[in-house]
């Protein structure tokens, strides 16, 4: 079966947005604390798959892991030894992937509880500021500081699709898409748990819920970390993904902006709206992407940009003319209609 | 010591980033929006003044005026389109704040648009702008380290003889005190709000004209900018102009001179986090003292340590 790679270009794009996009909603759709900051925690799970699984195979089979693991002299070749363990051995490639999907999480959910700090004390933009502050805080020191992300250079990402051969970019993108699918779950669940309802009761009103005996600095604290700990791991999957990581491309537009636009797109406060919202950029951004070479003869500028316009314009338009989005936040029914009879019904 | 070449180049780029932060604490007291546009406006000042001073010839201080218009003219659009609109619908500060956004975005996309077309057309080399060798030599220092402070120093002037001493600008002053008793009292606080992003948009040109002169610039030099703007303006307390002129001043010159302290001290490695500073300094300020360098009793504070008695 031959599947166009457009296609998978699409269906890997939309997975990844939509897992950082999901975990973005947690925190500005539910509970309504103004993330400006979601490359932090995204850039924390690539600098974990950048760093950790890499160097955990080096120590293991004997190869430099210290400093040196991620300078440019050493890296590749490294990198390329450890593929090579990795390309006869799927059940090490699965296990590692694994590994270090937990640590990312772990390490995401130590960076939202951080960045919760702040979150209890600010309000509003100021909060906004602190947060995207943070994040280019480490978006700087991931550029500078080598032995995590290899400086400005980057690092080469050991790659536990290297087993699947021919099939290697079907396998990850249908493994992202799974992910993907999963977090969709969980955070539909969460989100209509008693959680989530805490969550978007101290949204609308958080003196309502102060006077309901609940801590808000503690539900502010566990919406940070939950939102962090998703986003970290699709920083993670990105980085396996792409087979090797620079802290350039973790710059605040594109990932802590765009998902802002594909969730007003979609619905604020509604993850299947946000679900609709990255799926339509993603394909816009695409048809961008592909038809820029048929646009180019036409305008006296390289038609990349027309993707940032688009993007601009988009969220202002939706600002403007349509706030809730495609699909608006609906009210959460706890019980199935019928329960609800009944129960009525033995009144 | 350190040389004064170093010394001349933060004043300037200092003085740039205080006209910057003042715009950002003008708008944002009179319309409750944190600008983010602001980033491409500085980017669209030192893209008009590369622009002209290569194709129509002349000194980049010929164009400030230019600038300030074109950029003024800039900041009026955003709030004709998007700024009012959304005012209307009572949106919160949180829309508010992305929309400008979403504008900058926009504006971005439109700068890569004019520099290639700069590219094409005029065979300019748009993707680097080094202005600083039009610039003269004054008392023996780029002349922009002279002329930076002298325009700050002359806009606090005329900024303040604009507040306290003319109809509108107490028009002005009511309107950011309370809209609503001012409207009563049948000043429009539309026009006022127009006005505020008219010069808060005009100050970003003029800073960022006179930075284009002190630093290098690129596509995105707004936006590597734009959080030492926000910083200076919260860093000066966000309620005053003053303020965030003096934060603009301030966090500019820790920004050029101290690391250059530090790499004396803790060696050159250190050099490439300079954004660092006024991001700590930010965040120091939040968590601290929120009202800040405004928030201060100053005379009282001088008293204290002895220096006035």
């Amino acid at each position: 079966m031959e599947i166009p790679p457009i296609v998978l270009y699409v269906l890997v794009d939309f997975s990844i947005y939509l897992i950082v996009t999901l975990s973005l909603n947690i925190e500005v759709g539910y509970a309504g604390l103004p993330q400006f900051g979601r490359v932090l925690a995204v850039l924390t799970g690539a600098l974990v798959a950048s760093a950790i699984p890499g160097r955990i195979l080096a120590a293991i089979y004997g190869y430099p892991y210290g400093v040196e693991y991620s300078s440019y002299e050493y890296n590749y070749k490294v990198v390329d030894a450890i593929n090579r363990v990795l390309e006869s051995n799927p059940a090490l490639s699965v296990g590692i992937f694994i590994l270090t999907l937990i640590i990312a999480m772990i390490a995401g959910a130590f960076i939202g509880y951080l960045t919760s700090r702040p979150a209890i004390r600010l309000k509003e933009a100021y909060l906004g500021i602190t947060l995207l502050a943070m994040g280019e805080t480490l978006m700087l020191i991931s550029y500078y500081y080598q032995p995590l992300m290899g400086g400005t250079t980057g690092v080469l990402v050991p790659d536990p699709f290297r087993w699947a051969g021919g099939l290697r970019f079907i396998v990850a993108t249908f493994t992202l898409l799974t992910f993907a699918i999963l977090i969709l779950i969980f955070v539909e669940l969460l989100t209509k748990s008693p959680f989530g309802r805490v969550l978007r009761a101290m949204r609308d009103s958080e003196l309502a819920i102060a006077v309901y005996g609940r801590d808000i600095a503690k539900i502010r604290t566990c919406a940070l970390m939950v939102g962090a700990s998703i986003a970290s791991l699709a920083g993670a999957l990105n980085a396996f993904y792409t087979g090797s990581a620079i802290a350039t491309t973790y710059t605040r537009v594109t990932w802590t902006f765009w998902p802002w636009a594909f969730m007003m797109l979609g619905g604020t406060g509604n993850n299947i709206g946000v679900t609709l919202g990255v799926l339509v950029f993603v394909i816009v951004k695409t048809i961008i992407v592909t038809y820029r070479g048929a646009l180019a003869p036409f305008v006296p500028f390289d038609p990349v940009w027309l993707e940032y316009t688009f993007v601009g314009l988009a969220i202002v338009l939706i600002a403007i003319f349509r706030p809730q989005g495609i699909l608006p936040e609906k009210p959460i029914f706890t019980l199935p209609r019928r329960k609800l009879e009944e129960f009525l019904g033995r009144r | 010591m350190l040389p004064v070449i170093a010394i001349a180049k933060a004043v300037s780029y200092a003085s740039s980033l205080a006209l910057m932060a003042a715009g950002i604490t003008l708008i944002y007291m009179c319309t409750r929006t944190f600008n983010f546009a602001h980033a491409t406006f500085v980017t669209w000042a030192f893209y008009i003044v590369f622009a002209l001073v290569f194709i129509a010839g002349g000194n980049p201080y010929m164009y400030l005026p230019v600038a300030f218009i074109f950029v003024g003219f800039l900041g009026v659009l955003v709030y004709l389109l998007v700024i009012g609109p959304l005012l209307r619908r009572n949106a919160s500060p949180i829309t508010l704040m992305m929309s400008t956004l979403g504008v900058d975005l926009v504006f971005l996309s439109f700068i890569q648009m004019f520099a290639d077309y700069l590219t094409r057309t005029y065979k300019l080399y748009a993707r680097r702008i080094v202005l600083e060798t039009y610039d003269f030599s004054l008392l023996g220092v780029p002349a922009s380290a002279v002329i930076s402070p002298i325009i700050v120093v002359s806009t606090i002037a005329a900024l303040h003889l604009f507040l306290a001493r003319t109809k509108f600008g107490t028009a002005m002053r009511a309107t950011i005190e309370n809209p609503n008793l001012a409207s009563i009292l049948g000043i429009n606080p539309n026009i006022i709000y127009l006005a505020s992003w008219l010069i808060g948009g005009g100050l970003a040109g003029l800073g960022g004209a006179l930075a284009s002169l002190s630093i290098a610039g690129d596509p995105t030099v707004g936006n590597s900018m734009v959080v030492s703007m926000f910083a200076s303006s919260i860093v000066g307390g966000l309620y005053s102009i003053n303020g965030s002129m003096l934060g603009g001043l301030l966090i500019g010159m820790s920004e050029y001179l101290g690391i250059l302290i530090l790499s004396g001290i803790v060696g050159g490695w250190i050099l490439p986090y300079r954004p660092v500073i006024p991001l700590i300094a930010m965040a120091v300020t939040l968590l601290v003292y929120p009202k800040g360098l405004a928030g201060i009793n100053w005379p009282r504070l001088l008293y204290r340590i002895g220096v006035i008695k």
